[in-house]
Order: structure tokens, then sequence, then C-alpha cells
């Protein structure tokens, strides 16, 4: 006793406000990854799920879900995803964070509304593009049609590029706020002399972004890009409610196949595997970002 | 002189005007949700679309109230009761925790930092089958304690790193005053950290909220019964039931946003903070 009195005395009294936290995180996302890990080479389904000893089979599951096939074609899905939403959301996000930089009085109250989208639950969003790309009452055939762009009603979420194409749309709108408010932050670092030393030295506008800017935004640049991979390659509620992955498993992300593999075909195995693939890839991208933000503190 | 002031006036009503248009385009997703979930069910056939409703309809959202064979506002109090029960473990686990990191030396700090840094990058999916199976070994499914206890492991490490910089940026100075005045470590903390770290404990508090109110995905899986379950698993089941009844569909999305949107309002200073904080250092 007096010696566990004595460890907490001197300097190591953090532990004791740090383990709560700890522990709770060990026992609910610790040993999940663990046991997500065992569980993927095993052999658990809903009949063996109750059984006290399960089946060990190796890498059994990665490889019947490589034979299977649906899994490469929703881990080309997550990164075609993930990097068509990243480019358009950071183009989009950039402009116009550049744009409300500018001084005038609409600049920061609508700048500050324009998070919404990024707030709202994903699973309103999702209804609401699947409201808006539905084929028969969608505002959007229903424009395309009185603009006489298109003659029949175009079956967005019915054919796998489309409903792609759709589910992109939809995460866009809802990453742009992100992307331009990190943006916006990174903007006020720079200091306005910068600019204004180039303008006096004959710089015209476009240099000044190239030359000035850009280097300057570098590094929120570099970690708004890493972390929209980490928050998109997640995905799963928007998919989730938009497609469900179809039409026939075409628009699964890696995160919504490994939900339907558990929960609706009771292969918990098979699931466990998909999620630990997501795992290791995502896992990866969050060293490279930490590794990022720790050389960018050492240096500064 | 005269005439670069007007042109500056000029060029500040363009601008106000484009950023008037940008709003309206990026807005424009929820206006029409809005919209719809005031209009008749023939009107939100009718082509070319209104843009308003002519006649304002507000059945989509009595309805619910009167034969309540999807009882929205029954699921709306599950999910404050789950994302408020979640908000407060995160806030009571993450404030020591992180004032512990802060202001404390000990082995297996830099350990301890990364790996909340990593626990908030990690993806709902892998945890959700193991989860799943710890739930039902421990007989909590079905029971909003399950959703509660894993909508916080979304909450605790977002709160650890936000606090963790306030708690840092107090001044030492301002801790050996407190303890030559003649308080200890603890109600150093109590009394001194806390109160200046408020602000931070706010933006917690609401992200934490937040999480658990998005959330969909554990809310689903770890309760079945429909009685149970969160506003936003309410509205999945709603589309899988109802799938074209589109006003209904839209009046339950926009009765779940009032919340997020209500508290976008009141909170916006903090929610922006939270925001980039969150990301630029974390």
């Amino acid at each position: 006793m007096n010696r566990i009195r004595l460890f907490f005395r001197y300097g190591n009294i953090g532990y004791l406000f740090v383990l709560p936290a700890m522990l709770y995180m060990l026992a609910l996302v610790g040993y999940p990854i663990v046991s997500n890990f065992i569980l993927s080479v095993q052999d658990v389904t809903v009949t063996t799920l109750n059984a006290p000893v399960k089946p060990f089979v190796g890498l059994r599951n990665y490889r019947m879900l490589f034979a299977d096939g649906v899994l490469q074609t929703s881990l080309v899905n997550t990164f075609v995803f993930t990097c068509c939403c990243i480019v358009f959301q950071f183009i989009i996000g950039f402009a116009l964070a550049l744009f409300f930089n500018r001084d005038f009085s609409f600049a920061k109250p609508i700048r500050g509304l324009l998070m919404i989208p990024w707030m709202i639950p994903m699973t309103v969003t999702a209804l609401m593009f699947k409201f808006m790309f539905s084929s028969n009452v969608g505002i959007i055939n229903q424009f395309l049609q009185s603009w006489g762009m298109i003659g029949q009603p175009i079956e967005w979420l019915l054919q796998p590029q489309l409903a792609m194409f759709s589910l992109i749309v939809a995460n866009i709108w809802i990453g742009i706020p992100f992307n331009m408010i990190l943006i916006s932050t990174g903007l006020t670092t720079i200091p306005p002399e910068l600019n204004e030393a180039a303008a006096i030295d004959g710089a015209n506008k476009r240099q000044s972004f190239f030359y000035i800017t850009l280097p300057m935004l570098k590094p929120v640049i570099e970690s708004v890009l890493l972390l929209g991979f980490i928050y998109t390659f997640k995905v799963f509620d928007l998919v989730f409610v938009m497609t469900n992955g179809g039409p026939v498993n075409s628009t699964h992300l890696l995160s919504t196949y490994s939900y339907k593999l558990s929960f609706t075909l009771f292969k918990y195995s098979q699931g466990a595997a998909t999620a630990n693939i997501l795992f290791i890839i995502l896992f990866a991208v969050s060293v490279m970002y930490l590794r990022f933000v720790y050389d960018d503190k050492g240096a500064a | 002189m005269a005439y670069k002031r007007n042109s500056d006036t000029l060029n500040r009503i363009t601008l106000c005007a484009v950023s008037l248009i940008v709003f309206a385009v990026l807005m424009f997703p929820l206006y029409w949700m809005l919209v719809t979930s005031f209009k008749k069910e023939i009107e939100i056939f009718q082509v070319p679309p209104t843009l308003f409703p002519s006649v304002l309809n507000t059945d989509s959202y009595f309805a619910q109230l009167k034969h309540g064979d999807f009882n929205m506002f029954g699921s709306f109090k599950n999910s404050f009761v789950i994302s408020f029960c979640a908000m407060l473990i995160s806030l009571v686990l993450a404030i020591p925790a992180s004032y512990g990191i802060a202001r404390f030396q000990f082995r297996g700090k830099r350990l301890c930092i990364l790996s909340f840094l990593v626990t908030q990058m990690l993806p709902v999916s892998v945890l959700l089958t193991p989860m799943f199976i710890l739930f039902k070994n421990l007989h909590l499914l079905n029971k909003q304690f399950s959703a509660i206890l894993s909508d916080a492991t979304i909450g605790i490490p977002f709160s650890v790193l936000i606090l963790m910089s306030y708690f840092a940026s107090i001044p030492k100075e301002l801790e050996d005053a407190s303890r030559i005045d003649g308080c200890n470590r603890f109600s150093a903390f109590l009394r001194v950290f806390l109160p200046i770290a408020s602000p931070g404990v706010i933006v917690c508090a609401v992200f934490s909220f937040l999480y658990g109110w998005g959330d969909l995905a554990y809310g689903m899986t770890f309760l079945q019964d429909q009685k149970m379950r969160p506003i936003t698993a309410g509205i999945f089941n709603f589309m899988g039931q109802y799938g074209t009844k589109w006003s209904y569909l839209t009046a339950f999305a926009v009765v779940t946003i009032i919340p997020v949107v209500l508290i976008f309002v009141f909170m916006q200073k903090y929610i922006i903070s939270g925001l980039t904080s969150g990301a630029v250092k974390g």
C-alpha cells in the first residue's frame, strides 16, 4: 500500500488522472481491435457464435473474400470514392476559403453558416440526396428534363457508375465546409505584410498566390488532404443509407461490405476480415499523418 | 479619390451578392428538404417542381403524433438520452485525462497521446463486429447502455486532445500561486484550471453530443428494438418501410436536424474553434 502511495506521490500522479479514460478506451477500443484480428482468423458465423471454442482457420476468410470478388470491387470503390471526393472538395473548399478571406460584411456570417452541412447527421444528408437523385421525383431529373437536356429520366441510383457518381456528389457536399474552414484558418496565419511587400516588388495576384500563399499554406494543405483521406475512407452511413452497396454490390465500400457480411449474412469472421483490411490501410495513413504533424512541430 | 471609394463599395456589393449566390447553391439541398416536408404528396410529384409549397401542409409532422405507428418523437427522445449520456461519460473521463497529460510528466505519456490520436481516426466498422459480440456476451444488446458506451469512444479521444491544449496553455505560475494559497493538486484542478478551461469543455460537450446524435452504425447494430433506437436509425427504418413517402421522410429528417441547427446557432463560435483546433493540431 505504502509503495503504491509512494509511486503516485512523485511525478507519477499523472497516471491517476489518465487511468480511467485509458482503461475505458482499452476495454472498448483496444480490446475490440485485437479481438477483430482474432475473429478474422477464426470461423465465426451465426451457428458458432455461442460455441465456447471457435475453430481456427488461418487466412481462409481472406482467401474466400478475394475469391468471391466483391472485396476487390469494394477496395477499388473505396479508393475511387475517396480520391474523387478529396480532389473536388479540396478545390471547391480552397476557392471558397480564398473568396471568404476577402474583406466584406457578409464574409464571416456566411462562411459560418456554410458549416452546417458538415454538422448534420450523415443519415439525413443521405436521405436528402437520395430524394434529389431519385428518378421519378428527384429535382435533378426534373430540372434536366425541363431544360430539355435529357429526354428520359435518368436512374441515378440504379446504375452502378451513376450511383457511385451520386454518392461522390453527396460526400463532396459534406466535405466542402471542412476543407474551407481549415484552409481559411491557414490563410489567416499568413502575415499580410508578405503580400504587400510582394505587391510593392511588382508581383501580380497570380504570382503572389503561387509564390506566397501556396508555399505558406503547404503544411495546412498537407494535413487537410491527409485528414480528408482518413475521414472519407471510412465513410459508412452515407453509402449505407443511399445505396446500401447496390445495385448488385457495385457501390460497396469496405465499410459497408464489412457491415453486410457481419450483420446481413451473419458471416462475422469475414466481416471482421474486411474491416481489418480497412483498418490496416487507415492505420498506415494515420501514422503518416501523425509523423507529418510531429515533424512539423519539431521544425517549428 | 471619390471615384476610388465608389468602385470600392461597388466591389463589396458584388462580393456580397456572389457570396449570397454561393450560399443559396450550397444550402439548396437543406432548403429543398424543408420545403418538401411542408408539401402535400401530390405536389411533390408535380412537374415543373414548385419552389415553395402552394398550401402549407403540416400533416407530415402531425401525422406522426396522431397514429404514431412510427414514433418520431420517441426516437428523438432516445437519441437525446443516448447522446447526452455519452457526452457525460466523455467529459467525466476526458477532463481529468487531458489535465493529467498536460500538467504532469510520466512514462508512456507520448504513447498515451498517440493512442488517443489514432483512435480518433479509427473507422467505426472495425469496432462494430467485435463490439457486437462483446455486448452480446455482456447481455447489453438491446439496451441503450450499449449505444451510450460505444458512442462515448468517439467523444473521449476528441475531448482529450482538445482539452490537452487548453490545459497546457495555462501558465504554470498559476498553479504555483494556487498551491501557495493552500490548494492541493486536486483543488487546484477544480478551482483554478477547470474554470479557465471552460470554453474548451463546452467545445468538447458540443462535439461529444453531436457525435452521439449523428451516429447510425452503433445505434442500429446494438439496438434491435425500434422503441429503443435513436432517431437516425428511426429514419433508416422508416425509409425501408415508407420508401417513397417523401413528405413524411423529409419531415423526419427536419426534426432530426433541429437540435443540430439550434446548437449551431447558439454555439457557432465553439464549433468552429473545435473543428479547427481538433483537426490542425490533432
